[in-house]
């Protein structure tokens, strides 16, 4: 070896070593670009679940849409395949679930049931393609309140599937479709409970 | 004295080589601490990247016995562990309850569970890439069903 190539091997092997590391970093590079990528667009199902007892129990849940739509269909447990529930009364005590929607689904908007007594006021109204429950629990307190507000194009999804079955994934699907709505909320004096939709992989 | 230092630089680049193939898909890592007396402590940190070759050292019988106990739970896993892989960071479920707590989330496609308890914590992290290889390993010895 020349007094040259003497110098010059240092260099050489740090250009090796350099080398070896090179894939893992543009690998890391390219992990990190295809995981924005997926993140774009991304919708997240939320769950909160905060209780005002001296524990303080809060539950949180975040959950992708799209991951729950290619998971589900992988899970087969009693009533639960390829992402579609069975259930045993669609046509509960005589009343024929999918026909009841179909009217409510042609139906104009408007306020189809409103009950008021002593205990609670309830009213089911069809609003801008979604169905709105409210329920004011008088018994419990002044502010305790159920909201639930079920889009109409997700009903339609769920029960797309054959009859006496609930199509979850269908359901999911058709949810990933709306903007960022609170699905569900209650508040009382002991628990607020909400589930929302959004873009966003991080909440408060 | 420069064959020495040749055959040192050869070593050294050998054993970074080594290190950084073995520990390219991160560390498996459990930690399970007992606070009371006589408690367990179970550490154990290993190169994710060893685990799917591990996996082909354990006699076939093991296997088979660990495809029949598992396997019908494989392909869950094997979705959930690849999706999962598009999300290398997201908070998934945090629960609180009083002292309890149990933290589930991603972080550099790590999937890390947390639990604690009084008296105990629990430490879990696995690369997705690892759980996506051994799921699928364990689910060819899954009995055909």
């Amino acid at each position: 070896m020349t007094s040259r190539t003497r110098h010059l091997f240092p260099v050489i092997a740090f250009l090796a070593a350099a080398s070896l590391f090179a894939p893992l970093g543009i690998q890391a590079q390219t992990n990190a670009n295809q995981a924005s990528t997926a993140a774009h667009g991304d919708r997240w199902l939320h769950v909160r679940v905060i209780s005002t007892d001296s524990k303080g129990e809060t539950v949180k849940v975040n959950v992708p849409l799209e991951l729950a739509e290619k998971v589900l269909p992988a899970i087969d447990h009693d009533r639960l395949h390829n992402g579609k529930v069975r259930i045993g009364c669609m046509d509960c005590d005589g009343v024929d679930v999918r026909t009841v929607f179909e009217a409510v689904r042609t139906a104009k908007d408007g306020e189809f049931v409103t009950v008021q007594s002593n205990d609670a006021d309830i009213s089911v109204t069809k609003k801008n393609g979604q169905m709105l429950v409210h329920v004011h629990n008088k018994k419990k307190s002044k502010d305790a309140q159920i909201e639930v507000k079920v889009p109409m194009k997700v009903v339609e999804a769920l029960l797309s599937g054959s009859k006496d079955e609930l199509d979850i994934v269908a359901g999911l699907h058709a949810l990933a479709g709306q903007g960022d709505v609170e699905l569900v909320s209650v508040k009382d004096d002991e628990n607020t409970i909400r589930v929302w939709l959004d873009s966003k992989n991080v909440t408060d | 004295m420069v064959l020495l230092a040749k055959i040192a630089l050869g070593f050294g680049a050998t054993v970074v080589m080594a290190g950084a193939y073995t520990f390219r898909e991160g560390l498996l890592r459990v930690d399970v601490d007992e606070s009371r007396t006589n408690g367990s402590h179970v550490h154990v940190w290993l190169p994710a990247a060893v685990v799917p070759m591990a996996i082909h050292f354990v006699p076939g019988r093991k296997l088979e016995e660990a495809g029949v106990r598992a396997g019908k739970f494989m392909p869950l896993v094997h979705a959930l562990a690849k999706e999962l892989q598009k999300y290398p960071e997201a908070e998934l479920v945090e629960v609180q309850d009083g002292e309890q707590h149990v933290h589930i989330r991603t972080h550099n496609g790590t999937l890390l569970i947390d639990a604690e308890e009084p008296g105990q914590t629990v430490h879990v992290a696995c690369p997705l890439a690892t759980i996506d290889d051994v799921s699928r390993e364990l689910a060819a010895f899954a009995p055909a069903s």
